[in-house]
């Protein structure tokens, strides 16, 4: 099913430590690698991986086009949000009529909880996503992967929703990928999370083109 | 990649066959260059972004006849690598940018010495900085060290490299320094394989004293020119094996002077610009000795140069000095005439601002997008739910209290590890944080300089092991009142959860001998030693209390596993759960202790995160109503 792409395709995933951003990107990063595509992904690892915010860049493109780890503001072709704060933090990288795709899950930082800064509302948040992107995709993925007994696995949801969306990797790889990063048990509820994701876009009518 | 399992082998990193594509990430590359080239002896101490490297080589090297561990501290596992070296096995030891200082000396003086089996030292430089102390621009050290250096661009040469290094140490008899950044370490690609190569061990030793005997000795100037004598030949052997690291790209009036990462950068920003014509881009990748004849006939014709570079302004002040040798006056910019900054990383938006003023052609207006956001609560990395330190610093505060001290008068020495971020709100706990070890050795040093009220340093038990055994030696021998407290979760948990000393079977399965942190701390004389669980807090609070009061150097050890590993291994076995009905909404819980896994609801009750909740209990601990209950899993 794979439809390729002539040209980079930058996707920025915008992410809180430890909800699984970072195996969504390497899981690109091999599914595209094996349908013969150049990939690189640029992503700080250290201490944010913990509950700090997560930025991955990942670009994927013909062979030898992909250069930079990383892509300016303003670049990113599709935002993949597994948080809203985090996601409208990241909105400077989209670009003119970039598309939005996010779960809907709020986790307000400690800085919030404690009271040295505000948190905007979900609806504010949401609203500021909208803005930007009318038709921004908004993913229950956390409920759609507690279905699938993984809440874990609400990054793979997204993963399902997106590729549903664009099509450009093979369902395939992108299964053989999820299987080679996640071993045994939580590969296959992986699994089951990303087919779920398809599932819902379908249903949900959010399938472009 | 996450997990210790057999993978397939025509997938796995390090033994899948020459001409597999694979993803891989800079640092994975990294391991399998060093497969690729024979490597036998791997060592080095964990640090951001260069562990991947060593972690890769264990998890999916077993059976691959490699030694391949980690080492007490940086200095030693370069005399590892060394020794092994001299012997004619190849080596490689992996360090960060800091790990660098602490092994110099060594360092140093194996240029003198030089090496028979290959000797190749991974440094991996951090500009932003995204996870390092400073922006230390290792490529003086290079200068300084005399070494030669070279540089990749991406995870397919960061392999390629390692085989270069490996070739050129060889041919010279002087370690190579394979110097990386955070963008390429951290970065993944695609990369083709190589053949692998059986790995090079010892192949005899023969005594040789004005090689290998340093301190003061005769010869020491002969050894220098000898030095001097090998750099000059590192451009003429990497022409004559063929090996092209420095390339022209494209011809014109302008040059573009790069290396490394940026390389990406400078090429993006003119695809960007539309400039397809009348740059010329030298890419560097031997960084010292500078390729002099490269650079010499890659910039005849030049009628201006720009010099793209990450951190200090290295390449740019090579090329000033080489165009001022050879009588050449043309402009030349960079970061000397601010074009670029002398700070934090660059992107191809910056290369691409700077390269249009220089060229004369405008941005295009796509790469001007600006957007409005509400202002957002920061979020800086926290301190896992359930962190053992958590609940150290929680007791460390409220014995200090007990003891009858205000917060404000006793200074808590922090050090390098997780436990750093107790800095941050709410606990604000640390005061300091400096480098490896530094925790004991200066509040030590801020009571010889007559602070007559306590003080304290906390140190984690790898960092204890790395740097802080001589500096608690110093204050035993000096007979300094102060409390010491290691926080022993077992392991070298900030950069990924490596082995420490205190381990009876490394990650390859190799046995060792567990070196045990009280045996160590009794032997080096303290006055009092507590080891206790830091969950029972009011119980370390009363030892703190009471050990701040008494003179002498009082260590305690605060022993509890770090949560991310012990959650990893064994599950969660118990939650913990937020009554709305009881709760009163006093917040009691998350200004205590700033879990992550707790957040204030809509109705602006406690609440926490199932998911993320590893079940430590501290939060009820701080519950006036005894609203939060614990919840076991089946
Ligand atoms: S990794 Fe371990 S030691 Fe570090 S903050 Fe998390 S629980 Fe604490
Ligand atoms: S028990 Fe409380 S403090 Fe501990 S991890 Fe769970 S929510 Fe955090």
């Amino acid at each position: 099913m794979s439809r390729g792409i002539k040209e980079v395709f930058n996707i920025l995933i915008a992410s809180v430590g430890g909800q699984g951003g970072l195996t969504l990107s390497r899981t690109i990063a091999i599914a595209a690698v094996s349908e013969g595509l150049s990939v690189r992904t640029g992503e700080t690892l250290g201490m944010s991986q913990r509950f700090g915010s997560v930025t991955s860049f990942v670009r994927m493109g013909p062979q030898n086009a992909v250069m930079s780890p990383t892509f300016s503001e303003g670049m990113a072709h599709v935002m993949v949000g597994l948080e809203l704060t985090e996601s409208v933090r990241n909105l400077r990288y989209l670009s003119e009529g970039g598309k939005i795709l996010v779960a809907d899950t709020v986790k307000p930082p400690i800085t919030a909880s404690i009271g040295t800064a505000r948190m905007p509302s979900k609806d504010e948040l949401v609203g500021a996503l909208t803005s930007v992107d009318p038709e921004a995709v908004i993913v229950p993925a956390r409920k759609i992967a507690y279905d699938v007994s993984n809440p874990r696995a609400a990054n793979m949801v997204m993963l399902g929703v997106f590729n549903r969306i664009f099509g450009i990797l093979s369902d395939d790889a992108v299964i053989n990928a999820i299987l080679t990063l996640l071993p045994g048990r939580r590969g296959e509820t992986s699994v089951a999370a990303y087919k779920a994701g398809i599932k819902w876009a379908e249903e949900n009518k959010v399938v472009q083109g | 990649m996450a997990g210790v399992r057999d993978l397939p082998e025509r997938i796995n990193p390090l033994k899948a066959p020459a001409g597999t594509r694979l993803a891989l990430m800079g640092n994975e590359a990294i391991a399998r260059g060093a497969v690729e080239s024979g490597i036998y002896v791997v060592t080095g101490y964990p640090g951001t972004p260069s562990s991947e490297v060593i972690m890769t080589l264990q998890r999916f090297g077993k059976d691959l006849d490699m030694y391949v561990e980690w080492a007490v501290n940086e200095k030693v596992a370069f005399e590892l690598a060394l020794g092994a070296s001299i012997g004619g096995a190849r080596s490689l030891a992996t360090m960060k940018a800091p790990g660098v200082n602490i092994a110099s000396d060594p360092i140093l003086s194996a240029a003198y010495c030089g090496v028979n089996g290959a000797l190749v030292m991974l440094v991996a430089d951090d500009p932003g900085p995204i996870t390092t102390q400073t922006e230390q621009d290792d490529r003086w050290f290079s200068k300084l060290a005399k070494l030669p250096t070279i540089t990749p661009s991406n995870p397919q040469e960061a392999k390629d490299y390692v085989k270069v290094a490996v070739m050129l140490s060889e041919r010279l008899q002087l370690p190579v320094i394979l110097r990386t950044t955070t963008r390429v370490n951290h970065t993944v690609g695609d990369v083709v394989l190589g053949a692998t190569e059986q790995p090079r061990k010892f192949k005899g030793f023969k005594r040789d004293p004005p090689r290998f005997v340093r301190a003061g000795m005769r010869w020491n100037l002969e050894r220098h020119k000898w030095l001097n004598k090998q750099l000059e030949k590192v451009e003429g052997i990497l022409n004559e094996l063929g090996i092209s690291i420095n390339e022209v790209h494209g011809d014109g009036d302008v040059c573009v002077v790069t290396e490394g990462v940026t390389y990406n950068y400078v090429t993006e920003a003119l695809n960007l610009l539309g400039v397809k014509e009348g740059v010329r881009v030298l890419k560097v990748g031997q960084l010292y000795p500078p390729p002099k004849e490269f650079l010499k006939k890659g910039l005849r014709g030049c009628g201006k140069v720009v010099v793209v570079e990450e951190l200090d302004p290295y390449l740019e002040e090579t090329v000033k000095t080489l165009l001022y040798d050879e009588g050449i006056s043309i402009d030349i910019h960079g970061k000397h005439d601010s074009l670029l900054p002398m700070e934090g990383e660059l992107n191809v938006l910056m290369v691409a601002k700077a390269l249009s003023r220089v060229i004369g052609v405008p941005l295009p207006r796509t790469l001007q997008v600006s957007r409005e956001t509400p202002a957002l609560p920061p979020r800086p990395p926290p301190l896992c739910p359930g962190c053992p330190h958590r609940a150290s610093y929680i007791a460390i505060l409220k014995g200090i209290s007990k003891a009858g001290f205000r917060r404000d008068e006793v200074p808590i020495f922090g050090d390098i590890g997780c436990y750093a971020l107790s800095v941050e709100p709410p606990l604000n706990a640390i005061w300091t944080e400096h480098s490896m070890g530094a925790s004991i050795s200066m509040a030590a040093g801020m009571k010889l300089g007559g602070n007559d009220k306590p003080v304290i340093a906390t140190i984690g038990d790898s960092t204890f092991f790395h740097s802080g055994i001589p500096a608690l030696l110093e204050a035993v021998h000096k007979r300094i009142n102060m409390l010491v407290i290691i926080l022993d979760n077992t392991v070298v948990a900030m950069t990924g959860h490596q082995s420490t000393p205190s381990w009876s079977v490394t990650e390859t399965g190799r046995k060792a001998k567990p070196v045990l942190l009280e045996d160590v701390v009794k032997a080096l004389g303290v006055d009092n030693l507590a080891v206790i669980d830091p969950f029972d807090v009011d119980d370390m609070a009363n030892v703190v209390a009471q050990y701040l009061r008494k003179p002498g150097v009082n260590v305690i050890i605060a022993r509890a596993p770090c949560a991310l590993m012990k959650v990893r291994a064994e599950g969660v076995k118990a939650v913990y759960r937020v009554d709305p009905e009881a709760c009163i909404g006093c917040m009691a819980c998350i200004r205590g202790t700033g879990c992550p896994a707790m957040y204030v609801d809509e109705n602006g009750k406690a609440a926490i995160i199932e998911e993320d909740c590893t079940g430590c209990g501290l939060c009820a601990y701080f519950c006036p109503r005894d609203a939060i209950k614990e919840v076991r899993h089946e």
